[in-house]
């Protein structure tokens, strides 16, 4: 037998085997001189000689060796390899991107190819398998991706110039600027009167159990609605109101725009938001609210000072479920005029422009990461210092 | 016959079971005792391969059980645990059933068997067959677990606290039951509990383990007599011993058979056990005892002085 | 059992599908005589010459939406659990965190993105829908089935292997009868976000019943992007009550 032999991490290993095939074999890069035509696919080992390529991919393999005999030190040490591999690699493409496309050429522009994609989706994964295996904390993992989107930033900001990406950005970032505002404060809206109303609704089904069953069956009943159905079906009845009623088509209501993108994401939220704080107020530890009471807390303490506070972290929970999913529909809501970021993946689509897609879905894929990341950092606090 | 010879576990750095040696006969009753987290588990769960021993042999009737299959090893051994284990979407019956099914047996054998099951464990068919595990008492639940385990009749039988989290009269019913089944089927059982009153009261033999070895074995009257070292002392109760040593024994082997003699004032059933007797005298403040048959009909007599062990005057 | 309980037991069958049937009737003779109600779309669209979708037959594109979610559901139903029992034996245990992780952070992800992305990887048409659903699909479902795995009773488990089952008959026999409720929640998830994102496909070239609210939206015809609102919303609440009911059985 001996002593301490760990068996082979092959998470680890097949990662790392995957990453360098699809780096040095699939496409890494197409250029194209201008926005219509079609441009010509490059793999890394084209670029620059190749041997940029290489240097970028022979780490990872030293990954895989250590991945065979995993020691602690070993994987802190395949961490920072990873990560420093990851943040290299829009360097990688910004020297590729000057090599290839001149100053001269001002419609040229890079796309970025499967290989790229997948190294970096790879690497992705590989970075949260060695968080996972060396438990590093939540806070101090969030660091981790700090090197690689500083150096994205740098990249981007500095030397990208050519990268089709950038240049589709360049055109409408103004537009952009309003498309982010305006998803944020459609998001920000419906979230905010939804835990407002879902608040004042669970106080009343609290007390009252007919309303909580009809009003957990019409929450219901609504969620099951498609998105693209539930706005359609909105789109009739307020563009009616907003011509019949004044003040109504003053405010900006009607069919199309910011009113029915609205009601329906105040009603899809509404269900989760609902379904969280009445869990959350009803599941609060009976023996806890027992004690309570026997040490002589009215009514109204013990639902401020104790329910309260214990209930928060699933309150906020409900929060962030109710809040990635606004994120996500507030694309969708981008189909009836209400802008935001949608607008630009359904123009792109519009167009078959798939730079403009990747515009308008990579920021709200990164929204929903954020938002997902934020309040569930917020909640953990409170846990830490509220309840178990 | 089950053999242990050197067994050792190692759980990473830590040895969970130190090179110990155990026999245990055919029809014999051997309780495993000892704290918790001293290796009596392991051990038991190295009989049946759930957890495979990493030095010595484990010879099942002179063969090592790592020649065995492991699958057809575990169905040729009844296993119960404390908290049943029971298949939750399964009713009673079918659970019963599970090994003997394993073993294809023809459907009406296995519904025979487990009719027949039911009715030694006192399960009436008619009203639990088709309930489900959850609809069940603890006490109920753990008679379906025994029954599941003797579906196949296996001549082994491996019990991991199988009365641990009973309430303690139901514990006492079953392990009453469980000592008149043992007297019926005479299987080979290795029994682990942390309760030195119910070791005392079912074992044959008694193995007292203590930081994955074995710190003394043999019968229940010997350790009380012996104990090897403080530790066993003070398992075994302490000051308490003597108590302990006087529940093994019935009011039958002490009591001297009737002569002509007046009758003492109270009454002892003749399979009581001594310290219920000392019991009974303490209260009343007598020193004489009527030994009754279950009839209550008056067979001896059982003075203070006997019941002590001294001769008779 | 005697045979009057036997009727009952089939009536209360019977009307347990009430529910689904009602819906899916609703729904097909909707899709079926759409054109009957010409006269109440007038009332919505009075100026315009065509008040009914004819770019596709309703049935038809009923149908191809049906087809699409029904593949894609079915391939991440197969999938997925295969994963999620794959990484919860011995073997694969390594991939455990790994893709437990995956599921969580993936369904952050907002479906109309991640269908967004799949056509520069694959395209135009149905299939980066149908590639888009699966693996969105996916997610749902390996979590459930991780949960309801993870959710059983490690006692019952050894009991199981204690009684000589092999690994084999513990998966059929124990963990996937138990954790089949988890799984089905999470099936019905899966395909209750997969209607609604097909119908998102018609922005990608995909002729379903997603069409005609595209069509509505884009010719500014109301009626359209209601009768299309209307046989999406009923197809979703057909199926949904289908899962209500498969999960309501004991």
């Amino acid at each position: 037998m001996g002593v301490n032999r760990q068996s082979p991490n092959w998470v680890l290993l097949s990662l790392m085997l995957v990453s360098v095939v699809a780096w040095l074999f699939l496409d890494a890069l197409n250029v194209a001189p201008n926005r219509i035509v079609p441009g010509t696919p490059y793999t890394s080992l084209e670029v620059m000689g190749g041997w940029p390529a290489l240097l970028l991919g022979l780490p990872l393999l030293g990954v895989a060796v250590l991945a065979w005999q995993p020691s602690r030190k070993g994987l802190q040490c395949s961490l920072a390899v990873v990560v420093a591999v990851l943040m290299l690699l829009p360097l990688w493409l910004a020297a590729a991107t000057v090599g290839f496309v001149d100053a001269d050429a001002p419609q040229a522009r890079v796309g970025i190819g499967s290989a790229l994609w997948l190294l970096l989706f790879l690497l992705l994964l590989a970075v949260i398998e060695l968080r996972t295996r060396l438990g590093v904390s939540r806070a101090k993992g969030w660091l981790l991706f700090m090197p690689m989107l500083a150096s994205w930033w740098l990249a981007l900001t500095l030397w990208l110039e050519p990268l089709a990406l950038v240049r589709e950005y360049r055109v409408r970032s103004d537009q952009f600027a309003s498309a982010v505002y305006t998803h944020l404060m459609l998001v920000g809206a419906a979230v905010g009167v939804s835990l407002l109303l879902a608040a004042v609704l669970v106080l009343v089904m609290r007390r009252q159990p007919a309303v909580r069953r009809i009003g957990f069956a019409a929450l219901n009943f609504l969620q099951t609605i498609p998105s693209l159905a539930l706005f359609g079906l909105l789109l009739a009845p307020l563009a009616w109101l907003g011509s019949r009623i004044d003040w109504l088509g003053n405010m900006g209501v009607s069919g199309i725009g910011w009113a029915p993108a609205f009601l329906a994401l105040l009603g899809y939220s509404l269900l989760p938001m609902v379904r969280n704080i009445f869990v959350a107020l009803e599941e609060v530890d009976a023996g806890v609210i027992e004690s309570a009471r026997g040490m002589g807390m009215s009514r109204r303490q013990v639902f401020v000072q104790v329910r309260l506070p214990l209930a928060l972290p699933v309150v906020l929970e409900g929060v962030r479920i109710t809040t990635i999913q606004a994120i996500g529909l507030t694309a969708v809501a981008a189909l009836i005029g209400a802008g935001g970021l949608g607008t630009f993946i359904f123009q792109g689509l519009g167009q078959a422009a798939m730079d403009m897609v990747l515009l308008g879905a990579l920021p709200i894929i990164a929204l929903a990461l954020v938002a997902d990341a934020l309040i569930g950092a917020l909640s953990e606090r409170l846990r830490l210092g509220g309840a178990q | 016959m089950i053999e242990l010879f050197d067994v050792t576990k190692r759980f990473g750095d830590e040895t969970a079971v130190n090179a110990i040696s155990l026999r245990v006969a055919k029809g014999e009753l051997c309780a495993l005792v000892g704290t918790s987290g001293c290796g009596k588990s392991t051990t038991l769960r190295m009989i049946n391969r759930l957890i495979e021993h990493d030095g010595g042999e484990i010879h099942l009737d002179g063969e090592p059980v790592r020649s065995f299959d492991e699958v057809t090893l575990r169905r040729r051994i009844g296993y119960v645990i404390q908290s049943t284990g029971l298949f939750p979407h399964w009713t009673v019956s079918r659970n019963i059933g599970l090994v003997p099914r394993l073993l294809k047996w023809p459907k009406e054998r296995v519904r025979d068997r487990v009719e027949e099951l039911m009715q030694l464990l006192g399960l009436p068919v008619a009203e639990f067959a088709d309930k489900y595990p959850r609809q069940l008492s603890g006490g109920q639940a753990q008679r379906v677990g025994v029954a599941r385990a003797l579906a196949a009749d296996p001549d082994i039988l491996l019990m991991d606290e199988p009365f641990g989290a009973l309430d303690p009269i139901t514990r006492a019913t079953l392990q009453d039951e469980m000592r008149a089944l043992q007297a019926r089927l005479h299987k080979t059982i290795v029994f682990v509990t942390h309760d030195m009153d119910e070791a005392l009261a079912l074992a044959d033999r008694l193995v007292v383990m203590h930081q994955g070895r074995i710190v003394q074995q043999g019968s229940p009257i010997d350790l009380l007599h012996e104990p090897a070292n403080p530790f066993v002392e003070s398992l075994l109760g302490g000051l308490d011993r003597g108590l302990k040593e006087a529940a093994l024994i019935q009011v039958g082997e002490r009591m001297l058979p009737f002569g002509p003699r007046l009758l003492a004032s109270e009454r002892i059933p003749y399979g009581a056990s001594l310290s219920q007797a000392l019991s009974v005298m303490l209260w009343h403040r007598v020193d004489r005892l009527t030994v009754v048959d279950e009839e209550d009909i008056p067979i001896g007599e059982l003075s203070l002085r006997r019941l002590l062990g001294a001769k008779a005057p | 059992m005697t045979s009057s309980s036997v009727t009952t037991r089939a009536v209360a069958t019977q009307r347990q599908w009430l529910a689904p049937l009602i819906w899916f009737i609703l729904l097909l003779s909707l899709a079926a005589g759409m054109s009957q109600l010409e006269w109440l779309f007038r009332l919505l669209e009075p100026e315009l010459r065509q008040v009914i979708y004819r770019r596709g037959d309703f049935l038809a594109l009923l149908g191809r939406h049906v087809l699409v979610v029904a593949i894609a559901s079915l391939l991440a139903v197969i999938l997925g659990v295969g994963a999620a029992v794959a990484v919860t034996r011995e073997a694969g245990r390594d991939f455990l965190p790994l893709v437990a992780q995956l599921a969580s952070i993936g369904q952050t992800f907002p479906p109309v993105a991640v269908l967004a992305l799949a056509v520069p990887a694959l395209g135009f048409g149905t299939l980066p829908i149908i590639v888009a659903l699966l693996l969105y699909g996916l997610l749902p479902i390996v979590r459930n089935t991780l949960a309801g795995i993870g959710s059983i009773d490690p006692d019952v488990h050894e009991a199981a292997r204690g009684m000589g089952m092999t690994p084999r008959q513990i998966l059929r026999q124990v963990e996937l009868p138990l954790a089949a409720p988890f799984i089905l929640a999470g099936i019905r998830t899966s395909v209750t976000i997969n209607i609604a994102t097909a119908a998102l496909g018609a922005t990608v070239g995909a002729s379903n019943l997603g069409d005609p609210i595209i069509s509505g939206i884009v010719n500014g015809n109301t009626a359209y992007i209601v009768q299309g609102a209307l046989l999406i919303g009923l197809l979703s609440l057909t199926v949904d009550s289908i899962f209500e009911r498969l999960q309501r059985r004991p």
